[in-house]
């Protein structure tokens, strides 16, 4: 075939442009280390990449917002461990207080003093802000202070709103929890009912906080008051027991199924119990003395240990069985409402504790899907470098020779032998 | 004798055309378009004797070039081909390098915009986060602006370069014209070839080629017809058309490719059926890749904006106010065809921006009915009568138009650049929702009540804030609702099933438990709300949630659709250009082998001509030696 001599210069002209283009494309990967610069280098990588890129980025958005959940939580969990430890002062102060013989009025009155202290204290805890100024325990209401107190007692301002963060993929966690759940709904006696004895007593009867017992009261008897009504006659004690419904509609007291036990012999100390309900009287009421079973009601903490220092601050004056049934009483509601409190702040607590405990399992395993996502970028757009170094060096030597043999072919001509 | 003389001349002369040729040929070796021309001899008519034919020398009958018109033919379709594209590829490259750029392009912004996001729902009550969200909300805005921008960029300088190309191909045309009615006349006079203005001629068809691909019919009379598009003559004998760019008719921000007329005014060239050269590339790349590229941006952008501004308007701000927009959101662009008689003048709206395609439509009116159809896929609707709502967008005429009007609607184009940030306080960003829940603390049940969520889209209800009491009955299995706001009893006896959806006023919640009669539930505005940032957290969640298209694909999701269909396209660009400039490459090689001059060969050439010239000297020498001899007898 013939070769014009145009060709000749043209195709080696041509080689070398796209040799230069290839080793400058090839230079451009090496210096950035990537292998997908734009889409075209690889569209398919290139589109997974972004959404590895969207990955990599709500991940680490999961790790900062479990950063911030924990520290959250982290302050509330260190809060309720100093409300717990100043509840079991309160309830040791309490216990001792129970011990209503050996005390006088006036070391009454001293524990009652300190029982102020430690309310306040109490309030305090529960007015908690954190870094920023706003209240933990406020709900959404962080710049309103949620527990003021008043002649009333204690209201609570704030409202039951959790703030959610988004820890990781499709897992929403509370960063906070009410101040209603923690200090105000709490239930009194044992949690089902609560015991009371009627102010116009004049016995020394104190009636026990109760227990459940089975069969278990059913919904509809958990509404249901009861009375228990004390007759002394010719010096033998009976009891009679009379209930209402939630509606206030009188129970049977005649003989059927349920009927409530009337005119029954009194011992002291002996089980009382009826309709799933369980509960005992001491020492001997009064003609006319009256005990009463209600559902249990929310009663705050903080009342709890006010009506404690108020019945610490009534004096008793010795002998008078009566007041000291009423102080014995009193102190005993409050011991039970003290425990419940703790309970419930224990509750709490390991409610918080949970999800710190799977924020930290959500941090381990979000740090090892970084590492993973970022091996799975890497593998879609960076480059090999050996391989790209190779082929630098393979290209280097293409162009040298393309250069070297275009010179030794422009150099023959028939020219040259004229 | 005389004889002997006139065939040594004959000799001379040829040698001399022979020369003469090869140094044309040596001179012109590196002449673009030049055919290596050869001078054909042939004998005289011998001179008949009693002794047979005597050979009366040689002469040379013409100078012919060595011209292939099959290659030649070959080789101007690929390069129209080529240079289409080349100039596709060039354009295409641009938005290529910059899409997926982790500077310049959008998904980085967009992940950084949803980070601020994030940490407004951590902290709600922080005016440095709150305004961070917004700072990062403007640098999306403008980094979608300066994308656009820069198409829109795109778009002019194509009408420029269209129009460069135009005036390229009207001056080519206006040569091959000329050249036309010069060898017309030499061909006639001489009968023989003019073979330098024959390879001028070639080599102005082969640039013209390289503008817009032509069909060349070669007429009897030695001249070139040369035709475009579907058979439109561009050049015919002597005459050349003109062609000019006029706007087009359906959307004035493109240009079409018109004929002139000679007479005035000027007829559209159907624009698809201009194929080939860089005219037909760069035509090619605006009406697929870059429209397509500034409709899906726009598809983002307002999809974007319109769902964070309904998640917005369905929270409550720091003052505690109902949110309003953050961003703004564009709107479709409609152009009436400049063709139309009427005077209605038709307007689009975007009812669903999540139902939006990033297509463009064409609304076509009969006389009885209107014809939309869809542009990327052709997927035609029909209906007798305006409003129409198809795709997302709502379609309302002034008044009916004629019959044959047509309207082109571009519903996303200038989403993209006309997305802005709206809202300058940061305190309006509604980071709470507005409604909270609270259980009564008297209550003796065990009944719970989630945080109510605000039903979408917005406007929320007028009476989403009222205080509305949930309260159980005797017994506890029926419940009643009431808003105490209005006081108005929503609802009486509803039966209780723990854990289902209780909606009133705009917002759900649910109860589950066991509550006791009486127990009281409150759903209530979210008065001092600035703790929380539930609100936010939802604004967050759109990042990933599948809310464009019809729910089928995220913002990130779309924007990586975007990127790989420009990806696709360059890189398939990529090798067919390349391939496409190798067979070019071969063809021209092919090609120049035949008509190409090789030096060596022409030197051999000089030595043949040149001792051919000798040897006719030599005897011319011997034919004067003889006559001398011959004048010597006389002496």
């Amino acid at each position: 075939m013939r070769i014009s001599t145009s060709t000749i210069y043209d195709l080696n002209v041509a080689s070398m442009d796209l040799q230069q283009n290839n080793l400058l494309q090839t230079q451009l990967h090496v210096s950035s280390g990537k292998r997908v610069m734009t889409p075209s280098d690889d569209p398919v990588a290139a589109a997974m990449a972004v959404s590895v890129n969207q990955s990599i980025s709500s991940n680490t958005q999961n790790i900062s917002n479990q950063n911030a959940a924990s520290a959250a939580l982290g302050l509330s969990d260190s809060t309720l461990q100093s409300v717990t430890n100043l509840l079991q002062s309160v309830q040791t102060t309490a216990l001792n207080a129970a011990n209503t013989a050996a005390l006088t009025n006036s070391d009454r009155q001293s524990l009652a003093t300190a029982l102020q202290g430690d309310l306040s204290q109490l309030l305090g805890l529960a007015n908690s802000t954190d870094g920023t100024g706003n209240y933990i325990y406020a709900g959404a209401q962080g710049s309103v202070k949620p527990f003021t107190q008043s002649a009333g007692g204690v209201t609570y301002n704030g409202d039951d709103t959790q703030q959610l963060s988004q820890v990781a993929t499709g897992r929403q966690l509370a960063t906070n929890d009410s101040g209603a759940n923690i200090f105000m709904r709490i239930k009194n006696g044992n949690g089902s009912f609560a015991t009371s004895a009627a102010a116009t007593n004049t016995g020394s009867g104190v009636i026990s906080q109760g227990s459940l017992v089975s069969p278990p009261p059913s919904t509809l008897q958990a509404g249901n008051t009861y009375t228990i009504a004390f007759t002394v006659t010719a010096g033998v004690t009976t009891y009679s027991i009379t209930g209402t419904d939630a509606t206030g509609a009188a129970l049977p007291t005649v003989a059927q199924p349920g009927a409530l036990p009337t005119n029954v012999a009194y011992t002291s100390g002996q089980a009382i119990s009826f309709n799933g309900i369980q509960f005992n009287v001491q020492g001997a009421p009064a003609n006319g003395d009256t005990f009463t079973v209600q559902p249990s009601t929310n009663v705050s903490v903080f009342q709890t240990i006010t009506n404690l220092i108020s019945a610490l601050n009534t004096p008793v004056v010795p002998g008078d069985s009566a007041a000291a049934a009423q102080l014995s009483q009193q102190v005993g509601a409050a011991i039970s409402g003290l425990n419940n409190a703790v309970n419930n702040v224990l509750t709490v607590r390991a409610s918080v504790g949970s999800r710190l405990s799977e924020i930290s399992a959500l941090q381990t395993s979000s740090n090892s899907l970084s590492t993973v996502y970022q091996q799975q970028l890497s593998q879609l757009t960076d480059l090999d470098m050996t391989k790209a170094l190779s082929s630098l060096a393979q290209q280097q030597t293409g162009l040298q020779a393309a250069l070297q043999s275009f010179q030794k072919v422009s150099g023959l001509s028939l020219f040259n032998y004229l | 004798m005389a004889d002997i003389f006139g065939i040594g001349v004959s000799a001379l002369n040829t040698a001399q055309y022979g020369l003469l040729t090869t140094e044309h040929n040596i001179a012109n070796a590196s002449t673009p378009g030049y055919s290596r021309q050869q001078a054909v001899q042939s004998t005289n008519i011998p001179q008949l004797t009693g002794a047979g034919f005597i050979g009366q020398g040689v002469n040379v009958s013409t100078v012919k070039r060595i011209f292939n018109d099959f290659l030649n033919t070959q080789l101007l379709q690929q390069q129209a081909q080529s240079s289409m594209l080349n100039s596709y590829y060039s354009q295409i490259q641009q938005i290529n390098n910059i899409i997926a750029d982790p500077v310049a392009g959008i998904q980085p912004s967009i992940q950084s915009f949803f980070g601020a996001v994030n940490a407004v729902a951590s902290a709600p009550a922080s005016t440095p986060a709150r305004q961070a969200m917004l700072s990062s909300a403007q640098t999306l805005t403008s980094r979608f602006q300066s994308l656009n921008q820069m198409l829109t960029d795109m778009n002019t300088s194509i009408s420029g370069q269209l129009s460069t190309s135009v005036s390229t191909i009207n001056s080519l045309a206006q040569q091959i014209a000329g050249l036309n009615h010069s060898i017309s006349i030499v061909t006639a006079g001489t009968n023989q070839p003019p073979n330098d203005l024959m390879d001028q001629r070639d080599q102005l068809v082969s640039q013209l080629n390289q503008q817009i691909q032509t069909t060349v019919i070669k007429q009897s009379d030695g001249t070139y017809s040369v035709f475009i598009g579907n058979g439109q003559g561009l050049v015919i004998g002597d005459q050349a058309s003109t062609l000019q760019t006029v706007a087009s008719q359906t959307d004035p921000t493109k240009v079409d490719i018109a004929y002139t007329n000679p007479g005035g005014g000027y007829t559209r060239i159907q624009q698809s059926s201009l194929q080939g050269g860089s005219l037909g590339g760069l035509l090619n790349f605006r009406d697929q890749t870059l429209s397509q590229t500034q409709n899906t941006l726009g598809q983002l952008a307002i999809g974007l904006a319109s769902t964070f501004n309904q998640q917005n308007q369905l929270g409550q701000d720091l003052s505690g106010a109902m949110g309003g927009s953050l961003f703004s959101v564009g709107s479709p662009v409609v152009s009436s065809n400049t063709a139309n008689t009427g005077t209605a003048v038709v307007s689009a709206t975007i009812s669903s921006a999540t139902a939006l395609t990033g297509s463009d439509y064409r609304l076509a009116y009969d006389g009885s009915k209107y014809t939309l159809t869809r542009l990327t896929d052709n997927q035609v609707t029909t209906s007798a009568t305006l409003p129409l709502t198809v795709d997302g967008i709502n379609i309302t005429t002034s008044a009916t138009p004629n019959a044959g009007d047509s309207f082109l609607i571009r519903p996303t184009v200038n989403g993209a650049g006309t997305i802005s940030v709206t809202m300058a306080d940061p305190s309006k960003i509604a980071a709470a929702v507005p409604v909270r829940s609270l259980a009564a603390l008297a209550n003796t049940g065990s009944g719970t009540i989630t945080a109510p969520s605000v039903n979408g889209p917005p406007p929320a209800n007028a009476n989403l804030q009222d205080t509305v009491t949930i309260t159980f009955n005797n017994p506890a299995t029926t419940f009643n609702v009431v808003d105490t706001t209005t006081a108005t009893t929503l609802a009486s006896n509803v039966a209780y099933t723990a854990g289902q959806s209780i909606t009133y006023n705009g917002w759900t919640t649910q109860i589950s438990g066991t509550p006791a009669t009486n127990d009281v539930f409150t759903v209530s505005a979210n008065t001092n709300g600035t703790s929380d940032g539930n609100n936010a957290l939802l604004m967050a969640g759109l990042q990933t949630k599948m809310t464009l298209s019809n729910g089928t694909v995220s913002y990130e999701g779309l924007y990586g659709q975007l990127v790989s269909q420009v990806g696709t396209k360059t890189n398939e660009l990529q090798v067919t250009s390349q391939a496409q400039t190798n067979m070019v490459t071969q063809t021209s090689q092919a090609q120049q082998a035949v008509s190409g001059v090789n030096l060596d060969e022409e030197a051999a050439n000089l030595i043949r001509y040149q001792q051919a010239y000798q040897a006719a000297s030599k005897a011319i020498q011997i034919a004067s030696t003889l006559f001398d001899s011959v004048l010597s007898i006389s002496k």
